[in-house]
């Protein structure tokens, strides 16, 4: 799981309202693995996923002058990403079909091939389970379980209460666990 | 407290977001019921899990190309792009009828006879439209039969450049007329560029789009395509606004002598190219230069990369050429004992060969494996000999393994 979203940069967002350029690249460098693995856990595909990614940052650079910094910037990207993620995936005529693309590349390292025949074997398994959520449950539990987000960041990136981040991510752990249950 | 109740916190206990009460309830239910605990320490394996994955990295490169497409264009670019802007909304009839009208001109210039019979033509004698049979040449008619000739392109040009230009007499315009009704059918814009209009509006940024899939549309095609098309476009632009179309006689009476199959020919490839390049269309005027008949030969050297990028080692394999799922270097004391065995224990567990080449002295065995007989693979591989494997994924259901087999 990735670090939770620390606080802004002290003086980016005002940058970023100002039009300077290097503030931009700083929020793209800041937030891109980010903004990245969402998309990527989402959709399943590192195309559509940069794709995506892209867009977000696009629409971000647009709209900041109209962000009110009531959130994190972090949290902000989130739920930009979340909500093109979720298009994306209603889309009727989207070219890659769902759990059936290239996914998370395991972070090139010469491992041990015992070790990695089990460790893929789990990992395909552990993919294949997450990319079978329904779609806002799996959104629920990537930005729970993998992106580090508290209940109330979720609740705030994708205007939920947070009741309702609780149970739906309840329900996608629950699904989980039965998909998993050979391994857990 | 009920065993489902109990169930019902569990996610939440893993996330230590009990209220106490809930918290005592739970614990006081889990402290007689075994069946939950058990269940209790399943869902926390499975959360343990998830969590254990390695967070995804956005690729190499990522930051410079979202910069790249956040930077304002440069403001000749920008200059061209709002000239043309306008254009894509303009009727297709529009379109439609100042080619038809062009060519009409054209047509009527490059004919020294139909002036002549519009001329003198009394006015209530039907003639046919386009005088099929040559007539003595004059010493101005210049042939109309000449042949095609790759100086053809800017055919695409002169209808529309031409025709405010012309100075032909108002009075014939009557015959013209009369060619004009029968040409449209022929040389009307073609449909396809008109189908997707609303593609060209799409590359403004603007953040709310009228709907969903509009808005995926035009994020996929400004985020990876903007870069080469939009600017090749732009140029399309520039060169047809800084160039306006000199008259070329011989390649307009090539346009007026086109037979009709040749016409159809050359709007069919117009509408190949505007349904592989819809995006081109954005930035491109269409009364003329979208309308108008392209070169054959421009047009399929625009469809054939289509077919183009798949299957990296032929008919063999259907494998997109991507890189490889699995990269791996085997050891072995005889590399084509070594690689009999790889395919032996490929088609052992359901895979096959994809591919096979020596890359610096080194054999690559390529194999196309079940991602359920990863696993199983793996292990039969690893008696073959020390194995580094040095990238997985395994996430499609067939993954395609590339194994540099070395002694």
């Amino acid at each position: 799981m990735r670090e939770p979203v620390g606080a802004d940069p002290p003086g980016l967002l005002a940058r970023l309202r100002a039009g300077e350029p290097k503030a931009f690249e700083e929020l793209v460098i800041a937030y891109q693995h980010r903004v990245f693995g969402v998309a990527l856990r989402m959709l399943g595909s590192r195309a559509e996923a940069e794709e995506i990614a892209q867009e977000v940052f696009l629409r971000a650079h647009g709209a900041v002058a109209n962000f009110r910094g009531e959130a994190k910037l972090g949290t902000w990207l989130y739920g930009i990403a979340s909500r093109l993620c979720l298009n994306r995936l209603a889309s009727p005529d989207r070219r890659v079909t769902r759990g059936d693309a290239a996914l998370a590349d395991v972070p090139a390292a010469t491992v041990d091939a015992a070790m990695a025949a089990e460790r893929a074997e789990l990992e395909a398994a552990m993919h294949a389970a997450i990319a079978e959520l329904p779609d806002e449950r799996r959104l629920v539990l990537v930005l729970r379980d993998l992106e580090g987000l508290s209940y109330e960041q979720i609740a705030e990136a994708l205007a939920l209460d947070p009741g309702t981040v609780r149970s739906r991510l309840h329900r996608a752990r629950m699904q989980l666990k039965e998909k998993l249950e050979r391994f857990a | 407290m009920t065993c489902a109740e109990t169930r019902d916190l569990f996610s939440a206990l893993a996330d230590d977001a009990l209220s106490p009460d809930e918290r005592a309830a739970l614990d006081a239910h889990l402290a007689r019921c075994a069946e939950c605990r058990r269940e209790l320490a399943s869902l926390l394996r499975t959360v343990k899990m998830v969590r254990a994955l390695d967070p995804a990295q956005a690729p190499a490169g990522f930051v410079d190309r979202v910069l790249a497409a956040a930077q304002p264009e440069p403001r000749p670019m920008r200059l061209a792009r709002r000239l043309s802007r306008p254009w894509p909304a303009l009727p297709l009839s529009a379109a439609a009828l100042l080619l038809v009208g062009g060519l009409a001109v054209l047509l009527f210039r490059a004919s020294p006879e139909q002036q002549r019979a519009a001329r003198y033509q009394p006015p209530a004698a039907p003639t046919p439209a386009v005088p099929p049979t040559p007539e003595p040449p004059t010493a101005s008619a210049p042939p109309t039969s000449q042949p095609r000739t790759p100086s053809a392109p800017p055919t695409s040009q002169p209808p529309t450049a031409s025709a405010p230009k012309s100075d032909t007499p108002p009075a014939p315009m009557s015959r013209t007329f009369e060619l004009s009704k029968k040409e449209p059918s022929r040389n009307a814009a073609p449909p396809p560029p008109s189908t997707r209009p609303d593609q060209s509006g799409l590359r403004d940024r603007q953040p709310a789009s009228p709907s969903p899939r509009a808005a995926e549309q035009a994020a996929s095609s400004r985020v990876t395509e903007q870069p080469q098309t939009s600017q090749a476009a732009n140029k399309a632009d520039v060169r047809a606004n800084a160039n306006p179309p000199t008259r070329e006689p011989a390649e307009q009476r090539v346009v007026a002598a086109a037979k009709p199959a040749e016409r159809a020919r050359a709007k069919a490839d117009v509408s190949d190219r505007a349904e592989s390049k819809d995006e081109a269309t954005d930035n491109v005027a269409p009364a003329g230069s979208a309308a108008a008949p392209a070169p054959p030969a421009v047009a399929k050297t625009q469809s054939t990369p289509q077919s183009a990028p798949l299957s990296r080692t032929g008919p063999m394999t259907g494998i997109q050429a991507a890189p490889p799922d699995v990269t791996a270097q085997l050891r072995a004391t005889n590399a084509s004992t070594a690689e009999r065995s790889l395919l032996d224990l490929a088609t052992r567990v359901g895979g096959r060969q994809t591919g096979r080449r020596i890359t610096g002295g080194r054999l690559i065995v390529e194999l196309a494996v079940p991602r359920d007989a990863y696993a199983e693979f793996v292990r039969g591989v690893s008696t073959l000999g020390p194995v580094a494997i040095q990238t997985q994924a395994t996430e499609r259901p067939v993954l395609s393994i590339s194994i540099a087999v070395s002694s």
